[in-house]
């Protein structure tokens, strides 16, 4: 009989805020899973950021740090250059929205991609800005519907969304970038793999490694958390594809 | 023998953090700042330091954020309009009661200015530029050799305190070389090891946060950062008094500026007039007390600043008698010469009230 565990990287008596049938919690729970089989708990220091995805810091039992909305991989950039200057070998990783990262924060993140900053970011993409109530992100697809584009997104008026993960791959100091998805079984297995991948790149000092996670967002979305994944699955996935973008 | 040395003020801020222990410098190129980026940029990697050239100021400020987060020392630098940029992090670091220490070369603003010099920071740097009810430790150095010993007080106080420090530098005095002597850090080390973010080894997890969605818990942090800032406010106010014993009339003025007054305080010793300089060293906290004890026996109290009178609302503040206040100002380019102050003051003393520029 198989007994299945919380992750001992996730606190005890926690709660879970998000609303039901958010992806979060099975992100967040790979990424503690991955934590506990890499054995870094105790050296890890995540960067939570502004939106949905700073609940972070209330689940996962590691050191962690608020970043101002977008400025994560900023913050990341400073801790692990702080880590090295003193000699010690911390993990560190920044857990962002898809408003976070690629709108507010392209800059940042970018940049960190472009110097090869040894960190790992992973950023959530709900194609929606989740916690203000779901207006239209950098990601929101063409012909969406959200608060701020009532019509549905229209290229001529809002212009197009940002392929987030193949942005990323396309730096030079980038050596991991993929897009994954958790709508079924199969895809939270790769998934999994690809986030430790990510974390193992940062243990082997070779640069900026990426995980963007299509997740879906039932609330703003106004589906059901069945048809969401279906969304996902049957649109999403076919303008965002799944797969490993650059694998140096 | 000293081993004094003739540097400018930016490159003697730039030795004495390092001497202060610093471990990350992150900025971006702005004149008339450029010049510690720059001696920083060779000396880091030297020494197995970390030093990043951000891709903007909003990236530098966050840098140190996550990296005084880990407990190490981090030096910023910026001027005026690019510090603007920087307020967000600054309210952010002030809430998360983290040590960064910025320093800011001013020029000449509102908007991009120019690259005159000018004191025109005054307020953003005194009343928190950034969003909410915090305040950050403020210095002004008024010499070269002071912004190497209070380079030095910054890392000491923004870590003694958990509080963001700035230390207000003078465009002039960033640019102008000196004889300074670049001293042993004479400050004792502080523990940071209850509160800094470098795993969790032997303890619980950490998290260093603003967002606080419970207003119970989150009026509590303020009212506990306000009581901060009281016993810095007891604690740490620093101000210079030059023949201020017997003085009728009382010249207040920052920074490099008041080496101008004290000249002009000088001339008029030698006319026969009772004039002392009261120099404010901490901004913030600012020396309310002791300007208010030395306003009982003063008639006149003449401010001098290069802007349109920014700490003058301190000194109005702080003055409890029926002294007269007055105003001596200019907001950018040459410092006013002591020629110009004396114009001014001769014309103030006449009975003419804000005679101004």
């Amino acid at each position: 009989m198989q007994v299945f565990n919380v992750p001992k990287s996730i606190k005890k008596d926690c709660t879970f805020t998000f609303c039901a049938g958010c992806d979060h919690g099975v992100a967040i729970k790979l990424v503690a899973q991955v934590i506990d089989e890499l054995n870094i708990q105790d050296r890890t220091l995540a960067i939570a950021s502004s939106g949905c995805s700073v609940l972070l810091y209330n689940v996962l039992d590691v050191d962690c740090i608020e970043s101002p909305h977008g400025r994560g991989c900023a913050v990341a950039t400073g801790a692990k250059r702080a880590f090295s200057a003193n000699g010690k070998d911390n993990i560190v990783f920044t857990y962002q929205g898809d408003g976070d990262f690629a709108s507010i924060g392209l800059a940042e993140s970018m940049h960190s991609a472009l110097r090869g900053e040894k960190i790992t970011a992973i950023c959530i993409n709900n194609t929606n800005y989740g916690m203000t109530g779901g207006q239209m992100g950098p990601t929101s697809v063409l012909n969406q519907v959200t608060t701020t584009s009532p019509m549905g997104r229209n290229e001529q008026y809002h212009g197009f969304p940002i392929k987030t993960a193949e942005q990323i791959a396309l730096c030079d100091g980038t050596c991991f970038s993929a897009r994954v998805a958790l709508y079924d079984y199969k895809n939270i297995i790769n998934a999994k793999s690809a986030i430790k991948k990510a974390f193992e790149y940062q243990i082997k000092g070779l640069g900026f490694s990426f995980v963007e996670i299509l997740s879906s967002c039932p609330t703003n979305w106004k589906l059901s958390p069945q048809d969401s994944h279906t969304r996902i699955k049957e649109e999403l996935s076919k303008i965002y594809p799944v797969k490993v973008f650059k694998e140096k | 023998m000293t081993n004094k040395v003739l540097l400018k003020g930016n490159i003697a801020i730039a030795k004495a953090a390092l001497e202060s222990g610093c471990s990350c410098y992150f900025g971006y190129p702005i004149t008339p700042q450029s010049e510690i980026g720059e001696f920083l940029s060779s000396e880091m990697p030297k020494r197995g330091l970390g030093y990043v050239c951000a891709e903007s100021e909003i990236a530098a400020i966050n840098m140190a954020l996550g990296g005084t987060a880990t407990g190490t020392k981090v030096l910023v630098s910026s001027s005026s309009c690019a510090v603007a940029l920087m307020q967000e992090a600054l309210s952010y670091a002030a809430s998360d009661e983290l040590p960064i220490v910025l320093v800011n070369v001013m020029r000449a603003g509102p908007g991009q200015g120019y690259i005159y010099p000018s004191q025109g920071d005054y307020n953003q740097a005194v009343t928190g530029g950034g969003n909410g009810d915090y305040h950050t430790i403020v210095l002004s150095p008024a010499s070269v050799q002071e912004c190497a010993d209070f380079t030095q007080k910054a890392f000491y106080l923004a870590q003694k305190y958990r509080n963001p420090v700035i230390l207000l530098v003078d465009g002039l005095l960033g640019q102008m070389a000196e004889g300074v002597e670049i001293n042993t850090n004479p400050y004792q080390e502080i523990d940071n090891s209850s509160w800094r973010l470098d795993g969790n080894k032997d303890r619980t997890s950490r998290k260093i946060h603003s967002l606080e969605p419970n207003e119970t818990a989150l009026n509590k942090h303020i009212v506990e950062m306000h009581k901060k800032y009281r016993y810095i406010e007891e604690n740490e106010v620093q101000c210079e008094e030059y023949m201020l014993d017997d003085a009728d009339i009382i010249l207040t003025a920052f920074g490099s500026l008041s080496r101008h007054a004290k000249a002009v305080c000088n001339y008029y010793r030698e006319q026969g007039v009772k004039m002392g300089v009261f120099r404010p060293i901490t901004l913030y906290p600012f020396p309310k007390k002791r300007l208010s004890e030395l306003s009982l026996q003063a008639k006149q109290i003449i401010d001098i600043e290069m802007n349109m009178g920014q700490m003058l609302k301190d000194v109005q503040l702080s003055v409890l008698s029926n002294a007269q206040i007055s105003f001596v100002g200019k907001p950018v380019g040459s410092w006013l010469k002591k020629e110009e102050i004396i114009n001014i003051i001769d014309n103030i003393i006449k009975g003419g009230v804000n005679a101004g520029i």
